[in-house]
């Protein structure tokens, strides 16, 4: 018996024996390879710009000699693996940058021939171009539309002008009356013979749509080519994202891109409302907080629906025990449902049967237990006759809404109505908009306006205001002023992204 | 306590003998088996891949009356400076329609294909081709031919689970391997003549092997091309109300 445990040492002898030893019996000082002179980022114009950068190469190891490289890769790839560029083989790099606007990673490596340890150093390089940067208007002349740039050197506040920016590419206008403009990273493009992720921007009208890249603003898709079989009728509504897909609303009818795999930028079929296939057409108005499934209302059922990016249906949406109005079935027509939070957000309704009745409600989204709390809108109160309407984006509990040619506000905590600006009465409002850009990476830029917009003849005028406390400032920050009629304005930086705005209305 | 101690014992000859690493050289004889696509083999997860091939007639004009399969050999041992013929034959499977020699299919002896079954000088890999024949019954039934590597003078045959393969054809409309289980599952449901039928009709695709797996790794595309039949699907039985679409086999078509 007591050979058992002499067996059992014999065991854990020879299992032991299998390993080997890999232990690190080296005491000497690892070598420590110092660069300086290379900015953590660098802004670069393409065919433009160069990069210039002489580093210092340095380490702790006595007679060091170093050969060097530089490399440069593509970020935000999608569908392919980046790889990495070998640009030169010198310690001084002084580089004509011609890649296409987007970010890209240089690499600097030293290597010490003589120990052969190397140091990596990267730097993120955006490209940028003319088109990069600026506030975009999209404007209608003539049942035409294009885009006008105002360009911001310095500041949010434009410092320059280019008119006409889409058809000077391009050499042609979009039919219709544009009313959206949306940016989006990841959209994919054809990029040689991958289609990778591409900054673009899609222009939409009541007839027509397409998405340019931004780095060129020459078009990747126009509306027939942006789906796999183009709708018989041209009427797009909206174009937006969720968590993992973009979606676009054309004549009340959804199709959508499941944009987390390899796809080629196209929407596909028609999704059906129901497994029927019954008639159905969604509002301009809907709720996407980017990082889930969008909510669309159904005018025809009066029923709140979400969508999955790869779904062939639109889903159900179901209400809460606590709910005072059903998501479905609600008999309401929606006047308007923008975004606040994450979280909440807030809607206008009227009643179908009875179209005196007019609601605002508090709508908590779920799936599966969305909560609508109303409160019925007095016909004395401003926001009844309401024709626009915005919300603050994250900022104060506030709704802003069009009433003939003033603009009013309405504390959604206290129903307090207050008129905040009246546009000249030759002027006609034709959108407001909050517009808030709050990004780290970009702060001299940031800014926090309500945009209000208004026609005046054949030109537009768009009042950027500040605000304190909710209310507008007397006198905007700067007005922008064009030929046309404004539908849309969004301000493009290297560091926007697609959910850098909310996607809704 | 004496079992103990033999077992104790019989054990550490085991973990002695765990020690040691075992490898097949195959370089006693000349051995031949099949294997995947030449740029597949040395990807492990493809090493059983292409063991089965479908074919039909279906789409082909009535001018073609003979079409080839070809699958995929290789030598084991090195190469040769001389041709080295390999020799193939038959294995009737159980409870399937065998494939006839000579009436389905070109005899693997068949005069005009003996210089073909042969691993070239210098070469480890070749083609084999299996040679399908248009006969009349393939209108009505879809025939198995399993063959696998008899030895020769030439070649010893290789690793058991690589020796052989099989195709399947018909001249009707029949399952494309791309039509596998996940795409059962996942994407177009249970196969059925009748709803392949009605994706062609509807499509105007073939959703043969090609167009599946042309479709496939684009998920997007995919996507649309499954909504495309299944609205129809929807629409067909909305405009025929109490005569769902249905399958040979008496079941309800449904796509997932």
């Amino acid at each position: 018996m007591k050979n058992k445990y002499l067996y059992i040492i014999l065991i854990a002898g020879v299992l032991s024996s299998c390993f080997k030893d890999k232990g690190n019996y080296v005491y000497t000082e690892h070598e420590e390879i110092t660069v300086t002179g290379i900015a953590a980022s660098y802004d670069k114009i393409s065919l433009v710009d160069r990069i210039t950068i002489d580093p210092v190469v340095t380490s702790n190891k006595p007679g060091a000699e170093f050969k060097y490289w530089w490399g440069l890769y593509e970020t935000s790839v999608q569908g392919a693996v980046p790889k990495v560029d070998t640009l030169l083989r010198t310690k001084a790099i002084d580089y004509l940058v011609v890649q296409p606007a987007k970010g890209w990673v240089l690499v600097f490596g030293a290597k010490n021939i003589k120990t052969g340890y190397t140091k990596i150093v990267t730097s993120n390089i955006n490209v940028i171009t003319q088109f990069t940067r600026g506030w975009y208007v999209a404007k209608t002349e003539a049942g035409k539309t294009d885009l006008d740039l105002y360009l911001t050197p310095t500041s949010a506040i434009p410092g320059g002008k280019m008119e006409n920016v889409f058809s000077m590419v391009n050499g042609k206008k979009l039919n219709g009356k544009a009313h959206t403009l949306r940016f989006y990273q990841d959209y994919k493009a054809l990029t040689g013979t991958s289609f990778l992720n591409t900054r673009s921007l899609f222009v939409v009208t009541d007839e027509d749509a397409s998405v340019v890249n931004i780095g060129t603003i020459k078009e990747i898709r126009d509306f027939n080519t942006l789906f796999y079989n183009a709708p018989a009728v041209k009427k797009p509504d909206i174009v937006t994202n969720g968590s993992a897909a973009f979606y676009f609303i054309n004549n009340g009818k959804l199709h959508s891109i499941y944009n987390m795999s390899a796809n080629s930028g196209q929407f596909g079929v028609q999704q059906m409302v129901n497994e029927y296939n019954a008639d159905y057409k969604l509002s301009k108005f809907f709720y996407s907080a980017g990082f889930y499934d969008p909510y669309f209302f159904d005018e025809l059922s009066s029923s709140f629906y979400s969508a999955g990016g790869a779904s062939l249906q639109l889903t159900s949406v179901n209400s809460s025990a606590t709910s005072k109005m059903p998501a479905k079935n609600n008999n309401k027509r929606l006047l308007y449902m923008g975004f606040k939070t994450t979280a909440q957000t807030f809607a206008v309704f009227q009643d179908k049967t009875n179209q005196n009745l007019k609601i605002l409600s508090t709508i908590t989204p779920s799936v599966s237990a969305m909560v609508i709390l109303n409160d019925t809108l007095a016909a004395s109160e401003k926001l009844y006759s309401a024709t626009m309407h915005t919300l603050f984006n994250g900022d104060e509990n506030m709704m802003y809404f069009v009433v003939g040619n003033q603009v009013w506000s309405r504390n959604l905590s206290n129903r307090f109505e207050q008129l905040q600006y009246t546009v000249p009465v030759d002027e006609t409002i034709s959108f407001i908009r909050h517009l808030k850009y709050a990004v780290s990476a970009d702060l001299a830029f940031n800014y926090n306006y309500v945009a209000i917009a208004s026609k005046k003849g054949d030109s537009y005028n768009i009042r950027m205001f500040t605000k304190t406390s909710g209310n507008l400032n007397p006198i905007p920050a700067f007005t922008i002023t064009g030929k046309g009629e404004a539908g849309d304005v969004m301000y493009i930086s290297p560091s926007v992204s697609g959910s850098t705005y909310p996607n809704t209305l | 306590m004496k079992n103990l101690k033999y077992i104790l014992m019989a054990t550490v000859l085991l973990l002695l003998y765990s020690c040691k690493e075992e490898y097949y050289l195959y370089n006693d004889i000349k051995r031949i088996q099949f294997g995947p696509d030449i740029t597949r083999i040395y990807t492990p997860s493809y090493n059983l891949a292409d063991t089965l091939k479908s074919y039909t007639f279906f789409y082909e004009s009535t001018a073609k009356q003979q079409d080839t399969l070809f699958f995929d050999i290789y030598a084991i041992g090195g190469i040769s400076n001389t041709d080295r013929s390999f020799k193939l034959e038959q294995v009737a499977v159980p409870g399937a329609e065998n494939a006839v020699a000579g009436k389905h299919y070109k005899a693997f002896n068949d005069a005009s294909l003996t210089s073909k079954y042969v691993i070239k000088s210098g070469a480890v890999h070749a083609k084999v081709p299996v040679v399908m024949l248009r006969d009349a019954t393939l209108k009505t039934t879809t025939v198995t031919l399993k063959f696998q590597i008899a030895q020769n003078e030439n070649f010893s045959t290789g690793e058991p689970t690589n020796l052989g393969r099989k195709a399947v054809f018909t001249d009707r409309l029949s399952q494309p391997p791309s039509w596998d289980n996940s795409a059962t599952l996942y994407y177009f449901g249970k196969y059925s003549v009748v709803k392949h039928n009605f994706f062609i009709e509807q499509t105007g695709q073939k959703w043969d092997n090609d167009f599946i797996l042309a479709i496939r790794p684009d998920y997007a595309l995919l996507t649309y091309w499954r909504g495309v039949v299944k609205v129809a699907l929807v629409n067909y039985n909305l405009q025929n109300p109490g005569k769902p679409l249905t399958d040979e086999f008496g079941e309800i078509v449904v796509i997932p």
